[in-house]
């Protein structure tokens, strides 16, 4: 579905990728993430075709033999487009430009967004719903979400999260998203690629991730175990461990505790920091 | 044909169980307790994607695998129906209660108790004839 290979791309002096590959099959649920500044919505501007590389290919195969970029629904964190306009003009621009016919309002009925309330005055998640809808209607086959999740209250993020899931059961779409906040997406996610300094150092299916991340609490480091970060408190320390063999003895007076994708990710950056 | 049965079921992110094994685990405890019956169908793929918001292809494992595993079986179009095979359903049973008191005994152990303070304790429940825990308590 999604093919980038050899990828080069800076911004002046600041060398973002350098021979960057990566490749994301068709109806792949693929998180990005790492700590700010990694590139990772450099890397989405650069799939949704916002930006150009220097070098190096992107192809993207939809599948329906027609240009790939009418086939991408890219959402980004801070939706500005059509500020001048009314929901309802906006919408009919949308439609026009895209030589569309049937508008889908379930979305704006949920969210009860008139057609003739200013975008510029709709809150940030009012923003992204409208912009998802429009979206919708050009039936994308990838899409690129940028952070835009944990920006939204929780009842439109049940609905945006209700809108993948219906899309990924009904179209096999390919989801490509960038996030640092996992609490409520965890369970779409099949695939974590952690991106540092533009390279992937973590590239894993979920359940492996979760199988290979794990805390040992205990008063000394488990041996022979590698230790990504550790938390140390009075009596006893947390030691972030990867990759965790089941096979390999700790102490007795130590314990294996089982992460959530949030505080495996954590551990990652944490240990990025250190 | 009776309609679909709702489940519940919970997703616990923090579980080393992935989650289309616990998903899996639930159902697979629904039907060996009755709780789902021979021939009731279940939900959609879609609709408990939606309702665990979970990704609809874990669901399609989940579903897969218990086909393979003899617990369900699907009619294309129409969806995935509860198989009962009395002599899997008792060996499965077993199982899993095996695996229940492997983890009570363990815990057990871990406070301090042994084997032998464990069957005294089920003895002693025993013998004031208390009850199961009523299903879902």
């Amino acid at each position: 579905m999604l093919e980038i290979k050899d990828l080069s791309f800076n911004y002046g002096k600041t060398q973002v990728f350098d021979g960057f590959d990566l490749s994301v099959p068709k109806g792949q649920v693929c998180l990005i993430t790492g700590i700010n500044g990694v590139g990772k919505s450099t890397l989405l501007r650069l799939i949704a075709g916002v930006l150009n590389p220097d070098s190096g290919t992107i192809e993207i195969d939809t599948g329906t033999g027609e240009d790939p970029r009418r086939r991408i629904g890219f959402i980004s964190d801070e939706p500005r487009l059509y500020q001048s306009l009314r929901v309802g003009q906006a919408i009919d621009f949308h439609m026009s430009a895209n030589d569309l016919k049937n508008f889908d309002d379930t979305l704006l009925q949920h969210t009860k967004l008139g057609s003739d309330q200013r975008i510029r005055e709709l809150s940030t998640g009012q923003k992204i719903i409208l912009h998802l809808s429009l979206i919708l209607s050009t039936e994308p086959e990838l899409f690129l979400i940028d952070e835009v999740i944990h920006s939204i209250d929780a009842y439109l993020r049940r609905l945006f999260l209700e809108t993948l899931i219906q899309l990924l059961s009904q179209r096999r779409i390919t989801v490509v998203l960038v996030n640092l906040n996992f609490h409520d997406i965890e369970h779409i996610i099949d695939r974590v690629i952690l991106l540092k300094s533009g390279e992937i150092v973590v590239d894993e299916s979920i359940d492996n991730l979760k199988a290979k991340v794990k805390k040992v609490v205990g008063e000394s480091p488990p041996q022979s175990l590698d230790i990504l970060a550790r938390l140390d408190f009075s009596g006893h320390s947390e030691f972030y461990v990867y990759p965790f063999d089941p096979d390999v003895a700790i102490e007795d007076s130590s314990r294996i505790v089982d992460l959530n994708l949030t505080e495996i990710v954590t551990a990652f950056i944490g240990g990025e920091y250190a | 044909m009776k309609p679909k049965t709702p489940m519940e079921i919970q997703v616990d992110a923090k579980s080393a169980l992935p989650v289309y094994e616990q998903v899996k685990r639930a159902i697979k405890l629904a039907i060996l307790s009755g709780d789902l019956a021979e021939g009731d169908r279940l939900m959609s793929i879609r609709e408990l994607a939606l309702k665990l918001r979970i990704n609809p292809n874990t669901i399609i494992k989940v579903y897969y695998q218990l086909e393979v595993e003899g617990f369900v079986y699907s009619r294309p179009g129409a969806g995935y129906f509860v198989r009962l095979d009395p002599g899997r359903i008792q060996q499965e049973s077993r199982k899993l209660f095996e695996q229940l008191t492997e983890e009570y005994v363990f815990q057990a152990a871990h406070l301090g108790y042994s084997l032998k303070k464990v069957a005294e304790e089920i003895g002693r429940k025993q013998s004031r004839g208390s009850q199961p825990i009523a299903k879902g308590g």
